[in-house]
């Protein structure tokens, strides 16, 4: 039985790959694994409640979609190791850059044989 | 007690201005920097204790000659609302003034330390779910060839670069590669770059720069707090780099980080850029993996750690013996 961070994983490639609205029954179709309709309304509900899935629910049954495309997602996620949003010191990541373009160059221009 | 709150306030205020300015360009730094981080937390922890005891030690003296006494003493005299006591005991408006600053730059500290730490907790628990949902497992023959990477994970994106996200235990913490920096290095220099990156996690990097990061946020107007905040990042770069050094070559290093720091158009050179090279790299850290310093001598060592040791003792005695 995969663990659910595994099924989230899943439901979330398939929901970036469809592009469209999906309902539980639908993505429940679509896994390749053998999963109770109810296992993949409780991995969209998590998905929901961490904001990467967004639920319509003016339909019957409910259709989910993914928030943000896949690259929407990487980008953000880089933009806070970059710097490029007000919250990077959070992140505690550490690039191995720090290293300024001039330096970089020069470094290139050093180890060059 | 006076004198005491005095000596504190002095010693509040050399931790606060000249210290940081002379030690964040130390040369020292340089050598050992070991010895440069075991300083500045030292001074964080002195610098803290004492800006918040000189105005407490000030207010409290005139209710006892120690500081447990005269805590004991205002207390009791508060609670019973003894006003004659009081009276007698010569409380000027401005010893009030100094106990209100006290608690309220202490409280201030405490909490900017606590929310500061939550913050990095909650954004890193959310940074960590997109890279469980975005990244795959380095696999296959570069995973070998960087071996003892136990959680490098790959994200698919051109730029080059690395990074780390701790966690609380060392199998929660996963080291990030980009698939551009990927097919720019070769093996052995993938290998140093994690290696890098692993150091920080194995050394609690993170925990070092805390309260740095709380400080900074706390005083933002004390430009010290920037120095310190911005030393000690340097430093944790600096003892990562001779983590990965311990078992890489210096040329996969140095290239790793020509490649990752770089942007990707080599092509287009960069106004005020030199053709000489050599004299554009100034960063200390650059400079450090080109020509290696000795390391500081042991003497040298251990004067760093007494000094440390006298600047934690130095407060904490004071506090408790005055």
């Amino acid at each position: 039985m995969a663990s659910l961070g595994d099924l989230e994983r899943s439901v979330m490639s398939l929901l970036w790959d469809s592009g469209q609205r999906l309902s539980a029954n639908e993505v429940c179709e679509q896994l390749d694994e053998d999963l109770a309709v109810t296992t993949v309304l409780t991995v969209l509900s998590r998905l929901e409640k961490k904001g990467l899935v967004q639920r319509e629910r003016t339909t019957r049954p409910h259709r989910y979609a993914a928030t943000a495309s896949r690259e929407e997602h990487t980008v953000q996620m880089l933009n806070e190791v970059l710097g490029t949003v007000p919250d990077r010191e959070a992140v505690l990541a550490r690039f191995i850059g720090g290293v300024s373009e001039c330096e970089a160059a020069a470094l290139r221009k050093i180890l060059s044989p | 007690m006076e004198p005491i709150a005095l000596v504190l306030a002095v010693l509040a205020a050399v931790l606060a201005v000249p210290v940081p300015i002379l030690l964040h360009e130390a040369r020292f730094r340089l050598r050992s920097p070991w010895a440069a981080m075991l300083l500045w937390q030292a001074i964080a922890l002195a610098g803290g204790l004492s800006i918040v005891g000189a105005p407490i030690v000030y207010g409290l003296s005139p209710f006892g000659s120690s500081l447990p006494e005269a805590l004991l003493t205002a207390a009791r005299l508060t609670l019973m609302e003894d006003y004659a006591a009081l009276a007698e005991l010569e409380v000027h408006p401005w010893h009030l003034f100094a106990l209100c600053l006290g608690v309220l730059l202490g409280g201030h500290l405490l909490l900017t330390l606590a929310r500061t730490y939550l913050r990095v907790l909650t954004a890193r628990r959310r940074h960590r779910q997109l890279v469980e949902l975005l990244s795959t497992p380095l696999q296959g023959r570069q995973a070998e060839q960087a071996a003892g990477i136990s959680a490098a994970q790959i994200i698919e994106h051109e730029a080059p670069l690395a990074y780390c996200l701790p966690g609380r235990t060392s199998a929660r913490s996963v080291t990030v590669l980009s698939r551009g920096l990927l097919e720019q290095l070769e093996p052995a220099e993938l290998a140093a770059v994690v290696a890098h990156e692993r150091t920080h996690l194995v050394q609690r990097h993170h925990l070092l720069t805390m309260a740095f990061e709380a400080w900074y946020r706390a005083l933002p107007w004390l430009p010290t707090t920037r120095y310190g905040r911005e030393a000690v990042l340097e430093l944790t770069e600096m003892l990562a780099d001779d983590g990965a050094l311990a078992q890489h070559s210096r040329e996969d290093l140095l290239r790793s980080l020509a490649v990752s720091s770089g942007s990707a158009e080599q092509e287009s050179p960069r106004p005020g850029s030199d053709a000489e090279g050599n004299s554009l790299i100034t960063g200390a850290r650059l400079r450090r993996l080109l020509v290696p310093p000795a390391p500081l001598s042991l003497a040298a060592r251990a004067a760093v750690l007494l000094v440390s040791a006298v600047l934690l003792g130095a407060p904490t005695v004071l506090l408790l013996t005055s």
